[in-house]
């Protein structure tokens, strides 16, 4: 039977900020639709008012000519809308069964049949009666699908699914998903990664600034032509020049353990690794699997022996963040906003957070203002941020200008080694692009950068070496040029 | 119609204007209760706010009411622009005062230069031992401060009431709950002949002065700023991220020691049962309502303790209980936190069109 969804002339406006702005679409089953924006472009808004999370101010929706009421997310599964949402909603401490019978009024004995040929047919390999904690992320995932599944839905929407998938995991999923759809359930699958667009979709909706850009088969389009719908300029591509090899050691870590006394946090056994002059170092892995923890260990945040950390020829695995940046390390944290910078203050407040001493941020424990402002308007002109006003609190600023003034208060010392942490999370592809030059220029001036992301490809373009971190351990270090993101994926998911 | 529409950030001139408007507000439903109660609203609000104040002895009770108020909020506002939610205020009042009054009836009988000034330090130093304990539970063992600070208060006035009852009471007092009087050298000296209003000002404003210097010029000001706002930030940026909670906690409880000192030293010079008309909670609205700025406290303490005198005018000229102060300290926070939208929202009139 063929489904047809229909989105007419919906437009939801926020208090200063239109977010879907008079969209209309048109979906058929047979086919995966991707929906593609940038953060922000109101692709969210847009499959939130589909499940009947969000009503629209304006617009209708039709399934199969009828006109849908959805004042709440009962309403949409009601109507055979399924929805995956990016972040699980799941008991941990229940098992897989408990979580997919939780939420229907159906016989036990029959859901129970009817799961099992579920997992049967899709070839899902879970166990329904170990507590859903135990799960892996991409089994949580399917736990989520399946329970859409068990309504049989017409629609089924993906949100951002990937991205805390392995690669293995991701092309599984994308079996999958074909599969539905060859079985005539309508996908829609939201993403802002273009490699999967090109990899799943037949069919791409670009979305921008709420409103809708282009809707285009997928044969008709190639990555380059839809980052420039999706940004709405031409961006120009990125290449790394190979590094000049030099062996001029400038960061050496030996044998550096660390044990948490938090449950949530992950220990970090016998890491062991150098970083020349001039070289990029990435760490690939799936988020929490130590990557913060390393991050902290290395900036300061929490102090280890002495002798762990060599920097320059000097040990400083016993000094604080403020100590280590005075020996020319420069850090970026992953929270932008909890942590690099704090929202509520403004601009110049946060660029004295880098206080370096010869900066002269403050003199016998007075506040220099005139110096910090001076700083903080040579930043912005520097790095591009795109405000005048120094005075502005930093939380108006979005995430692109917060992250390009957080690498500059870093960057402006000249620091020989800059050590981030997902430094392009959650940004759109321009502010990517600059951040991405920005990096590799640090290494053109011989600069040493050691670059923690969950994003391989973001890896794969830096790095000049690359190695995996799983369960708090580093894998061996290994060329950038011999490594593909298949094998990373493989030493992600812990294999060796 | 009316359409509200987001601010692009909130506005400087709004954030000042606010909390005049909460006052204006206040009045306008002060008078509207007055109405329901079968007085002329005017008339009523007359004796409320402007016939306390209109003579020498009224302003000096209106400064002498103000002090404390001022005190605990220049304390208070270091906890809450570092985001403490410190609500005990009233028990480090209370507790400073019972140290400082310990000291006072300790040099019973003496006279000397020397004593004022240890009484003063005993009370400083009694509130920040108990505004310790919530700072340090709360670093330490991730306790919630407001609860803890809040239960705070009850024990300290139950560990005076037991004092003034008990072992502190004055043998020739016929067992009033109250201690001896203090000698004169313990005393805060008063200013004028005749008016009540005594040294304690001068406490309050140095306090000012400091706060300000020290929130504002100050590294460790910066640092006590971005700890509250962040721990993460502070450990990133390399601060002592704890220190810095417990720092604010001590100032705060410091002030609040002194603002009993001051009841206490003052005109009483003695320890009671009721030190405090809950100084300590009102001072959390002064705080806010003075936007948490030095400049602002001292007005916002001037209006909130004209609330105290009202009261008393009211019930003594038209018979209604004095809680009506609270009633009006109570509008004045809602209205304020009320009008706090205006900040970050603006409403725009828009004609019909059709």
């Amino acid at each position: 039977m063929n489904t047809n969804l229909k989105i007419s002339n919906v437009t939801k406006i926020y208090p200063g900020c239109v977010a879907n702005d008079n969209v209309s679409l048109e979906f058929n089953s047979g086919k995966i639709y991707a929906l593609l924006g940038e953060n922000g472009a109101g692709k969210s808004t847009l499959v939130k008012i589909l499940s009947g999370v969000i009503i629209p101010d304006e617009g209708k929706i039709y399934l199969n000519e009828n006109n849908l009421k959805l004042n709440s997310p009962l309403d949409a599964k009601k109507n055979d809308i399924g929805m995956v949402f990016q972040h699980f909603n799941l008991f941990e401490t229940l098992s897989v069964f408990e979580n997919l019978i939780i939420d229907s009024d159906e016989q036990r004995e029959s859901l129970r049949e009817k799961i099992d040929t579920i997992i049967k047919k899709y070839n899902f390999s879970i166990d329904l009666d170990i507590p859903v904690l135990n799960l892996s992320a991409g089994q949580k995932q399917k736990v989520e699908i399946i329970r859409c599944l068990i309504r049989s839905p017409k629609v089924l929407i993906m949100d951002e699914p990937t991205s805390v998938l392995t690669e293995q995991e991701t092309s599984e999923l994308f079996l999958s998903l074909k599969k539905f759809s060859e079985e005539g359930i309508l996908i829609i699958y939201i993403t802002h990664k273009l490699k999967e667009v090109m990899q799943l979709c037949d069919e791409v909706a670009v979305m921008r600034r709420g409103k809708l850009v282009s809707v285009s088969e997928i044969k008709n389009e190639n990555i380059e032509s839809l980052a420039n719908k999706m940004v709405g300029q031409n961006l120009k591509t990125i290449k790394k020049k190979k590094a000049k090899t030099s062996s001029d050691q400038l960061i050496k870590i030996t044998n550096l353990n660390f044990t948490s006394e938090d449950p949530f946090e992950t220990n970090l056994m016998d890491i062991n690794f150098s970083v020349n002059r001039g070289e990029c170092l990435g760490i690939a892995g799936i988020s929490g699997n130590g990557q913060s923890e390393l991050f902290q260990v290395l900036s300061g945040e929490i102090i280890s022996e002495k002798n762990s950390i060599e920097f320059n020829n000097n040990y400083i695995g016993d000094l604080s963040p403020q100590e280590r940046r005075e020996y020319l390390m420069a850090f970026s944290p992953e929270d932008r906003l909890e942590q690099a910078a704090i929202p509520q203050m403004k601009i110049f407040e946060n660029v004295a957070l880098n206080n370096f001493k010869s900066s002269n941020f403050f003199n016998n424990g007075l506040i220099n203002e005139n110096k910090i402002k001076e700083h903080s308007k040579k930043i912005i002109s520097d790095f591009n941020v795109n405000t005048d006003n120094i005075e502005l609190k930093s939380q108006f600023l979005s995430g692109g200008n917060l992250q390009k003034l957080i690498i500059g208060r870093e960057l402006i010392t000249s620091p020989d080694l800059l050590i981030c942490f997902n430094p392009t999370w959650g940004l759109d592809v321009g502010a990517i692009n600059y951040i991405h030059e920005t990096l590799i220029k640090i290494n053109e001036q011989n600069k040493s950068i050691i670059l923690i992301s969950t994003d391989t490809d973001e890896l794969l373009k830096l790095s000049d070496k690359i190695s995996v971190i799983h369960k708090g351990k580093l894998s061996t270090i290994m060329n950038a040029e011999e490594v593909t993101s298949e094998k990373l994926g493989i030493l992600m998911g812990g294999a060796n | 119609m009316i359409k509200i529409v987001k601010r692009d950030q909130p506005s400087r001139a709004i954030f000042f204007f606010t909390p005049v408007l909460a006052i204006f507000l206040t009045l306008v439903a002060g008078g509207l209760i007055f109405f329901i109660l079968g007085f002329k609203p005017f008339e009523a609000l007359k004796f409320f706010f402007i016939v306390p104040i209109a003579d020498k002895y009224g302003f000096s009770e209106l400064l002498l009411k103000a002090t404390p108020l001022c005190l605990i909020a220049i304390g208070l506002s270091f906890c809450f622009k570092s985001n403490n939610w410190n609500i005990g205020a009233e028990g480090q009042l209370t507790f400073g005062a019972i140290v400082s009054g310990g000291v006072a009836l300790l040099f019973y009988e003496q006279e000397g230069f020397y004593i004022l000034p240890i009484v003063i330090l005993a009370g400083a130093i009694g509130g920040m031992l108990y505004a310790s304990i919530p700072a340090i539970l709360k670093t330490y063992f991730n306790t919630n401060e407001i609860l803890v600070s809040l239960m705070l208060v009850y024990v300290s006035k139950l560990i005076l009431d037991y004092l003034v009852v008990g072992p502190w009471s004055n043998p020739e007092g016929f067992n009033f709950p109250e201690t001896r009087q203090f000698s004169d050298s313990a005393k805060l000296p008063l200013l004028f002949e005749g008016l009540r209003i005594h040294a304690g000002i001068f406490l309050a404003l140095a306090a000012v002065v400091i706060s300000w210097f020290v929130f504002y010029k100050t590294y460790l000001g910066f640092q006590m700023k971005v700890s509250g706002f962040s721990l993460k930030t502070a450990r990133y940026a390399g601060y002592k991220g704890k220190k810095m909670i417990i720092l604010v906690f001590l100032i705060s409880g410091a002030c609040a020691g002194l603002a009993g000192v001051g009841e206490i030293t003052g005109p009483i010079g003695q320890l009671h049962r009721e030190i405090s008309p809950d100084y300590g909670f009102t001072a959390i609205i002064v705080a806010f309502l003075g936007r948490l700025h030095p400049v602002g406290i001292i007005f916002a303490s001037l209006v909130v303790a004209i609330t105290y005198l009202g009261a008393e005018t009211a019930q003594i000229f038209m018979q209604i209980p004095k809680y009506t102060g609270q009633v009006f300290q109570g509008m004045i926070l809602f209205f304020l936190l009320a009008s706090d939208y205006l900040l970050f929202f603006k409403i725009k009139f828009i004609g019909s069109k059709k």
